[in-house]
């Protein structure tokens, strides 16, 4: 279910965002219908692991409708929004420190037990072979995220995946515009080093894109 | 050329978010510049792999905020601890009130008891104990013996002694209740009869007087009534006579006026008659 333009409208919409301040509790719930996708799949990619970002993004939206009054600008909502999300994201980390149980979802993956990867998704592709191989760049490429480091990934995602500008990410991170670019740079760096290492380049794949 | 950006600029130029003239710089920059290029191409080569990274699903679950947000100070969790701990004592030191729960510690003994205690027995099966080892058994049987028969013997006459004091308390208390019974029956008769004659005396007056009322009220009434009884038959009597009185006038005068129209009948009729006689005698003179 990809966002509609009324929804990414509705995304930032001043007025809902009013409502919502106001204690409307309709308006609420559709900032976190809203959001609740983007926020997922930030704290997804933060920990490649869905209870954990399940857990912080429930905890971030709870912390919305109930920080929403104290937010001064409402144009500032979505870097607000974020920020919360990676405090917790930062916070779920600190707790699962040294906690090494694995979700039980990746012991046991049903889903690739019961059926191969395309099935599972909504679109087919015609060459299953393409879809696979995709599938598996994309593995590759969120655990290669996962090598870099905290700092360095927030800002990965937040720029590459969740299309903030850098005035946002440095307002959420609380730093400036030039640390952002260089905490993006060394992580884009890392990104591709990883990648060569496993000799996955453009000669590689570069074809089959 | 002079311009040669630094890995911010480089940020800035692959994510678009350059100002107008630094981007025309750095497009000079790349132009003239094939290893910047080839640095360019590998950073968007890596975009476009990161690009496969798709979101993935995920339903909203339902969040919803009560306004129950301020704690109340007997919620929390210090307060709950401390209270449970202080009910939980409460509850004990009522169980040990209720099953008489005692728990002594002196000397070398430590006891707990469950009742009421019966120190004294304890008291006495120890001193022996403590006397034992001067004495032999027999001496022991023989003072326990002793001890026995006294005490039978006391028992005894303090038995007697009771018993006797119970035997004449309860004669005592029988002759001063049957006394008083007596007394009290008697009194109780007395009494009765005294009352009953007063009040027969006083129902007898009452009815006396009531009767005597009731003849009084009744023969004032009779009065009235026959006075009135009277009075009305007097009135009829008069209005009899009245309308008697004037049916015998009226008769009368009807009597009166009878004889008077047969008078001036007569009259006429004489006179009609003294006319006719008359008449015949004028004429025949005159003729």
């Amino acid at each position: 279910m990809a966002e509609t333009l009324v929804d990414i409208a509705m995304m930032h919409s001043d007025t809902l965002v009013t409502r919502a301040k106001q204690g409307d509790q309709n308006a609420q719930g559709k900032l976190v219908q809203l959001w609740y996708k983007r926020i997922y799949n930030f704290s997804y990619k933060f920990f490649q692991d869905h209870d954990l970002a399940m857990e912080a993004s429930q905890k971030t939206f709870i912390s919305m409708c109930r920080s929403l009054p104290g937010l001064q600008d409402n144009g500032r909502f979505k870097s607000w929004l974020y920020k919360i999300a990676v405090n917790y994201c930062r916070e779920e980390i600190r707790k699962n420190k040294g906690n090494r149980s694995l979700s039980f979802d990746v012991v046991w993956n049903r889903e690739a037990e019961d059926s191969p990867g395309w099935e599972s998704t909504g679109q087919r592709y015609a060459n299953p072979e393409k879809q696979y191989q995709q599938q598996e760049l994309s593995d590759i490429l969120q655990r290669a995220l996962m090598e870099l480091s905290d700092e360095q990934r927030e800002v990965v995602i937040m720029k590459e995946y969740e299309g903030l500008k850098f005035r946002e990410i440095a307002e959420v991170l609380n730093i400036s515009e030039n640390t952002v670019k260089s905490r993006l740079y060394y992580g884009l760096d890392g990104l591709k080093k990883i990648l060569e290492k496993r000799n996955i380049t453009k000669d590689s794949i570069g074809y089959e894109l | 050329m002079s311009y040669k950006p630094d890995q911010n600029d480089w940020m800035a130029y692959l994510y678009d978010e350059m100002e107008a003239a630094e981007k025309e710089k750095m497009e000079h920059y790349l132009l003239s510049n094939p290893e910047a290029r080839k640095e360019l191409e590998q950073y968007q080569q890596l975009r476009s792999m990161m690009g496969t990274v798709k979101d993935k699903e995920v339903i909203a679950p339902p969040i919803v905020v009560g306004e129950s947000r301020q704690r109340f100070i007997w919620n929390s969790p210090y307060l709950k601890t401390v209270a449970s701990i202080a009910a939980s004592l409460l509850i004990i030191m009522l169980v040990g009130k209720v099953t008489g729960t005692q728990v002594s510690l002196s000397g070398n003994e430590f006891r707990i008891s469950f009742g009421t205690s019966e120190v004294p027995e304890v008291k006495e099966t120890s001193r022996p104990a403590e006397v034992t080892p001067v004495l032999t058994s027999q001496q022991v049987q023989e003072m326990i013996n002793q001890s026995l028969n006294e005490n039978n013997v006391a028992m005894q006459a303090s038995w007697k002694e009771t018993q006797q004091h119970l035997d004449a308390s309860i004669r005592s208390n029988l002759a001063s209740n049957s006394g008083k019974i007596d007394k009290l029956v008697r009194e109780a008769s007395t009494a009765s009869q005294d009352q009953i004659r007063q009040f027969v005396s006083s129902m007898q007056a009452e009815n006396t007087q009531m009767v005597k009322s009731y003849f009084k009220l009744s023969a004032t009434e009779q009065k009235e009534y026959i006075e009135d009884l009277l009075v009305d038959f007097a009135k009829y009597l008069q209005q009899q006579r009245q309308d008697d009185l004037q049916i015998v006038q009226t008769r009368l005068s009807a009597i009166e006026e009878n004889t008077d129209v047969f008078k001036q009948e007569t009259e006429q009729i004489l006179s009609s008659i003294i006319n006719t006689v008359g008449a015949p005698a004028a004429t025949e003179t005159k003729y």
